[in-house]
C-alpha cells in the first residue's frame, strides 16, 4: 500500500513539471510583447531594452524557465504588472475566496447529487428514475453562467431576496460569517453546484443500479436482509467512488469558477484571471493558472490515494 | 491453391511420419513492469527451454496446469510473439527467412483460439471473416467468398443460413466451427488448437472433436492440441507432452504416457483424473496447491516443491529429458540411474519389469 | 470492407443487418433521442438558411427601439441593447455558436484519435511518451485550460477554436488509446496477424471498425460541453467579437439590461441550453443504441 502511494506520488512529478512548462509557455504564446501593458506606446527602444533585461526576457527560454521555476518553488511568482504587488499575495487571497465558494458548491452538489442518484438508481427504470435522471442531464447541460444570470433575475432583480453580486460590505477583506456576507455566497454557490450535482447523480445512479442488479443482492435479500440493511450495503459500496468524484469535481470547480465569478463579481481566482487577461497582466495570469493546475494535480493524487485506502481493490498497477 | 506459389509442397512433405515441425530450445521470458525502485529485470519465465518435434499427420497433445506455458508455446510457434532464443522450423526451414517467408509460414500453420467470440471480429460477417485470410494472401474476393462458403458447409454450417450472420448471432459451438473454417481457409499443413474446445459444453465439444478428426483425415492435417483436459487429449492425441512451469516434464506416446508415466507430475495429474474410477485407484496423492510463481521458479527440478518423492538433490540439480523407452522421455532424477536419487534404482527396476 | 462476391449462391444467403443498421433501428425506437436529433437538425437548418429565415438584418439596429420586450409589434422576441431584432440575431447566432461549439470537437477528434490510436496500437515506449504528454494537459481543469489559452492568445474566432481544440484533444486521445489497446489485444486481431496480414490491413479491416464508433460517440458527448465552453469564452469577451451575433456574446452584452428586461436577457442562454441538452440526449440515445449485447 505504502509503495503504491509512493509510486503514485512520484509518477506525478513529471506531470507537475509538464504543467509548469505549459504555464510558462502561456506567456510566450501571447502574440504581443510581454511588456506591452507596462510600456507607454511611445516608449523608446532603449527603455524597452532596459525593461527586457530587468524582467529577464532577454535570456533564452530554457534559462527563463529554470529561473522562473526555481523562484516559483520558493514561493515567488513574480510581481503583478498591474498592481506591482507580489503575485503570490494576489493569488493567495483569491484562492481562499474561490475555495470557500467551490467547497460550499461541491457540498451542495454532493448532497443533491447523491440523493437524486440514489433515488434514480433505486427505482431503476421507473418514472422516478426518469425524473431524477432528467434533473442530472439538465445539470450537466445547463450553461452555468446563464443559470447564474437567471437566478439573479429571479432572486435578486425580481424578488429582491438576495444580493446579486459582490462579497458583501467591505468586499472579501471584511469577510464575516454573518447573513450580510453569507447571503452573497448563496446564489453563486447554488449556481456552481449544478454541474457536480449532475455528474455525481449520474455516477451514483449507475453504481446503485448495477449493484442492485447483481446476484449477490438477491442472495442478501433471500437471507432476509432488511431494506435498511441493503441500503447500508449499497452506501458502503458506492461511497468511495462518489467521494472520489466529488474530490475531482472540487478541482474542476476551482479551475472553472471564472465564468460564475464573473457573473457574480465574486472576488476569487476567476475575477483575478479575468482582470489579468484583459489588462494583459501576464505574471498574474501565469501564477494563477500554475497554482490552480497544481492544486488540481495534487487533489487528483489525494483522491486516488484516499480511494485506495477506502477500497484497496481500485489499486492500479 | 493460389497461396501456394511461394512454396509448392513436394509430395514428400505430405507423407505422414515425415518431420513437419521442429521446436528447439524455445525460451520466452516476459519482463515485468519494474516497481518504483527497480526490481528491474524481474521476468516471468513463461517458456524456458522447450524442445520437441511434430511429425506430419500426427496429433501432439500438450497438457499442463494454467500458467505452465502451453499457450505461450503456441503463440511462439505461430510467431505472434518473438522468442528470446530458440527456433521453430517447418520442413527444416526457419520462418521469416528467404526460404520460408513469414506470410507463407502463416498459410502453412494456423491457429484456433480458445475464446470463440473474441477471436471473431464482431463487425464482420462470418463469410468475410473466413475470406479475410485468403484475401490477404492475394486470392480474389469472389474466389475467397466462394471458398469461405464451401468451408462453412464443410464444418457443418449451412452457408445459406450462416454466411451473412454476425458472430454474436451464433452459439459458441457454431462460432468455433467458424474459427476452424477460418483457419482452414489458408489450406494449412498444421493446426494449433489452443484450448479450442475447452469453453464448449460437453456435448458440443464431442461434436467439434469429431469434426476435427474428420477434417484431419480429409485435409491431411497435423495437429498440436493444447488442453488442460486430460481425457480429451487422450482421445485426440497420438503423443502427449506434459509441461510444468515453462519446461517439458514428460513426452511420449499417448497410451504409454497414460498407463505408464515416468514423471511424478504426470502421475499426479493422472491421479486426479483416475481417482474417479474405483478400479484404477492409485496411491498417488493428488496435486496440492497452485503451481509456484513462474517469476521465481524453484531451483533444480521445478516440481520438487510439490513432489512426493523430492530429495535434497532435486532442489539443486536440474533433471534433463532422458529417454526411458524409445520415444518416451521424462525429466526426472528418478528415471536416471546415475542421478543419485534414492528411488532412482527402484523406479527403473519397476520399469524393467 | 470485404465485398461479397456475386457467386451463384448469393441470392440464397440470408443476411443479417449490419451493425450500424441495427444501431439505427434501436435508435429510432428512442423518442427522446429522436427528438433531440430533430432539435439539432432544426438548429442546423436555421443556421444554414439564416438569410432566408431571419425576418430582419441581425446587424441593423435602431437606437430608438432599444431593449423592447418580447412580443413587441414587428419584433416577436424584442430588441437588444442596440435595437437589433432579437429573433434574427438568435437565428444568425446559431451559425457561429454551432460552428464554435462543434468544430473544435471534430478537429480534436481527428488529432486525438490519431494520437490515441497510434499510442494504443504501437504500445511500448511510443505509448508512454505520447500518453505522458497527454497527461500534462489532462492535469488542467478544462475550463481553466480553455480560458488560459485563449486568454494568452487573445480574443478572436481562430484563437477560440485553437484553445478549445487543445482542450478536447487529451480526453479523446485517452479514450482512443484505451479502446485501441483493448481491441489490439483481442484474439481476432491476433488471428488476423496469424493469417499473415500486415499492420495496415489489420488496422483497416479489424481495428478501425471496432474503434471509431466508441471514439466518435465519446466525441459527440463532448459537443455539449464544447457548446457551453465556446459560448462561455465569448461571454467573457474572449471568443467571438462584437458585433457578430453569437449566443454567449449576446448574453454578455445584454447583462446590463438584467433589471429592465430580464426575460430578454435570458433568451440567448436558452438557445445554448437547448443545443447542449439536445446533444447530451442524442449521445445518451446513441450510446444505448450501440450497446448491443452479444
Amino acid at each position: 500500500m505504502l509503495v503504491y502511494i509512493a509510486k503514485r506520488v512520484v509518477y506525478t512529478l513529471p506531470t507537475m513539471l509538464g504543467v509548469a512548462l505549459v504555464c510558462f509557455m502561456l506567456v510566450h504564446l501571447a502574440p504581443s510583447d510581454p511588456l506591452v501593458s507596462v510600456l507607454p506606446p511611445d516608449a523608446s527602444e532603449n527603455l524597452k531594452q532596459q525593461l527586457m533585461v530587468l524582467y529577464g526576457f532577454d535570456r533564452p527560454y530554457w534559462e527563463q524557465f529554470v529561473k522562473w521555476l526555481w523562484r516559483a518553488l520558493q514561493g515567488d511568482l513574480g510581481t503583478s504588472i498591474r498592481t506591482s504587488r507580489p503575485v503570490v499575495l494576489e493569488v493567495a487571497k483569491a484562492v481562499s475566496n474561490t475555495l470557500m465558494l467551490s467547497a460550499l458548491a461541491t457540498a451542495i452538489g454532493f448532497l443533491l447529487g447523491t440523493f437524486f442518484g440514489f433515488v434514480a438508481g433505486y427505482f431503476h427504470d421507473t418514472w422516478i428514475d426518469k425524473v431524477a435522471s432528467a434533473i442530472s442531464v439538465v445539470g450537466v447541460s445547463v450553461p452555468h453562467y446563464w443559470l447564474g444570470m437567471v437566478l439573479v433575475i429571479i432572486f435578486a432583480a425580481t424578488l429582491g431576496w438576495l444580493p446579486p453580486t459582490g462579497a458583501g460590505p467591505g468586499g472579501s477583506e471584511a469577510w464575516k460569517w454573518d447573513w450580510e456576507h453569507v447571503s452573497h455566497l448563496i446564489l453563486p454557490a447554488i449556481t456552481m453546484s449544478v454541474i457536480p450535482m449532475g455528474i455525481i447523480a449520474r455516477t451514483v445512479r449507475a453504481l446503485v443500479a448495477e449493484l442492485l442488479s447483481q446476484e449477490f443482492m438477491a442472495g442478501l435479500r433471500a437471507k432476509g436482509l432488511s431494506e435498511l440493511g441493503i441500503f447500508r450495503h449499497v452506501v458502503k459500496n458506492v461511497a468511495p467512488t462518489a467521494l472520489a468524484v466529488m474530490g475531482i469535481q472540487l478541482g474542476y470547480l476551482l479551475g472553472g469558477s471564472i465564468l460564475i465569478e464573473t457573473v457574480f463579481a465574486w472576488p476569487g481566482t476567476g475575477l483575478l484571471l479575468n482582470d489579468a487577461i484583459f489588462q494583459r497582466d501576464l505574471p498574474v495570469l501565469q501564477g494563477t493558472i500554475l497554482v490552480l493546475a497544481m492544486f488540481f494535480v495534487v487533489l487528483n493524487v489525494a483522491v486516488d490515494v484516499l480511494q485506495t485506502m477506502l477500497d484497496p481493490r481500485v489499486m492500479r498497477s | 491453391m493460389p497461396a501456394d506459389t511461394a512454396m509448392p509442397a513436394p509430395a514428400a512433405e505430405i507423407n505422414s511420419g515425415h518431420r513437419l515441425l521442429e521446436v528447439t530450445s524455445l525460451v520466452k521470458h516476459f519482463p515485468i513492469k519494474s516497481g518504483l525502485f527497480g526490481r528491474a529485470g524481474a521476468v516471468v519465465r513463461a517458456v524456458d527451454g522447450v524442445s520437441f518435434a511434430v511429425d506430419a499427420g500426427e496429433t501432439l497433445g500438450i497438457v499442463g496446469e494454467s500458467g505452465c506455458g502451453k499457450s505461450t508455446t503456441a503463440r511462439l510457434i505461430m510467431h505472434l510473439i518473438a522468442p528470446d532464443s530458440g527456433s521453430v522450423r517447418l520442413f527444416g526451414k526457419a520462418a521469416g527467412t528467404l526460404d520460408l517467408p513469414m506470410k507463407t509460414y502463416r498459410s502453412r500453420v494456423q491457429m484456433v483460439f480458445q475464446d470463440s467470440y473474441a477471436s471473431l471480429n464482431p463487425r464482420m460477417t462470418i463469410e468475410d471473416s473466413i475470406a479475410y485470410g485468403p484475401m490477404v494472401h492475394g486470392v480474389g474476393s469472389g474466389e475467397a467468398i466462394r471458398r469461405a462458403r464451401q468451408l462453412l458447409d464443410r464444418v457443418g454450417l449451412d452457408p445459406a443460413r450462416f454466411a451473412g450472420r454476425y458472430p454474436h448471432e451464433l452459439s459458441g459451438g457454431q462460432r468455433q466451427r467458424v474459427n476452424i473454417a477460418r483457419a482452414l481457409a489458408l489450406e494449412p499443413r498444421m493446426l494449433l488448437l489452443d484450448e479450442a474446445v475447452s469453453a464448449l459444453d460437453k456435448s458440443v465439444e464431442a461434436q467439434v472433436l469429431n469434426l476435427l478428426l474428420d477434417l484431419k483425415e480429409e485435409f491431411g492435417l497435423t495437429y498440436i492440441f493444447i488442453s488442460h483436459d486430460l481425457e480429451v487429449v487422450r482421445f485426440m492425441a497420438d503423443r502427449v507432452m506434459v509441461m510444468y512451469l515453462g519446461r517439458v516434464a514428460e513426452i511420449g506416446p499417448t497410451e504409454a504416457l497414460y498407463t505408464d508415466c515416468r514423471h511424478p507430475y504426470t502421475q499426479a495429474l493422472l491421479g486426479s483424473l483416475l481417482s474417479m474410477d474405483p478400479d484404477r485407484r492409485t496411491e498417488t496423492a493428488p496435486l496440492a496447491g497452485d503451481p509456484p510463481n513462474p517469476i521465481d521458479p524453484p531451483s533444480g527440478c521445478r516440481f520438487h516443491t510439490r513432489c512426493a518423492f523430492a530429495e535434497a538433490m532435486c532442489s539443486s540439480r536440474t533433471p534433463a529429458l532422458e529417454a526411458t523407452n524409445p520415444g518416451h522421455e521424462a525429466a526426472c532424477h528418478m528415471t536416471d540411474l546415475a542421478s543419485g536419487h534414492s528411488k532412482a534404482r527402484q523406479h527403473s527396476q519397476e520399469a524393467a519389469r | 470492407m470485404l465485398k461479397a462476391a456475386p457467386a451463384d449462391s448469393s441470392a440464397l444467403i440470408s443476411r443479417s443487418p449490419g451493425y450500424w443498421a441495427t444501431v439505427w433501428r434501436r435508435f429510432r425506437r428512442d423518442p427522446v433521442a429522436v427528438g433531440a436529433l430533430a432539435v439539432i437538425l432544426l438548429l442546423l437548418f436555421l443556421a444554414i438558411l439564416a438569410p432566408w429565415v431571419a425576418p430582419q438584418d441581425p446587424y441593423y439596429g435602431v437606437t430608438l427601439r432599444r431593449l423592447r420586450p418580447p412580443g413587441t409589434d414587428g419584433y416577436p422576441l424584442g430588441t437588444d441593447e442596440l435595437g437589433r431584432d432579437m429573433l434574427s440575431r438568435l437565428i444568425y447566432g446559431a451559425r457561429l455558436s454551432l460552428f464554435m461549439g462543434v468544430t473544435p470537437v471534430f478537429l480534436a477528434l481527428i488529432v486525438g484519435s490519431v494520437i490515441g490510436m497510434t499510442a494504443g496500437y504501437v504500445g511500448g515506449l511510443v505509448n508512454t511518451l505520447l500518453m505522458r504528454t497527454i497527461d500534462v494537459f489532462f492535469a488542467f481543469p478544462s475550463v481553466l485550460l480553455a480560458i488560459a489559452l485563449s486568454g494568452a492568445l487573445g480574443a478572436g474566432i481562430a484563437n477560440g477554436l485553437i484553445s478549445l481544440t487543445v482542450v478536447f484533444i487529451p480526453p479523446i486521445a485517452r479514450v482512443a488509446e484505451s479502446v485501441t489497446t483493448g481491441v489490439r489485444s483481442r484474439d481476432y486481431v491476433e488471428a488476423a496477424r496469424a493469417s499473415g496480414a500486415g499492420a495496415f490491413s489489420i488496422i483497416r479491416h479489424h481495428v478501425l471498425g471496432n474503434v471509431l464508433g466508441p471514439i466518435f460517440v465519446y466525441g459527440m458527448s463532448l459537443i455539449a460541453v464544447s457548446m457551453i465552453l465556446a459560448s462561455g469564452l465569448s461571454f467573457l469577451g474572449l471568443g467571438v467579437k462584437p458585433p457578430e451575433p453569437e449566443w454567449g456574446l449576446m448574453l454578455n452584452t445584454l447583462r446590463t439590461a438584467i433589471y429592465t428586461q430580464p426575460l430578454l436577457c435570458a433568451l440567448p442562454g436558452v438557445m445554448i441550453f437547448l443545443t447542449s441538452i439536445s446533444f447530451n440526449m442524442l449521445t445518451d440515445g446513441l450510446r444505448s443504441a450501440m450497446d448491443i449485447k452479444a
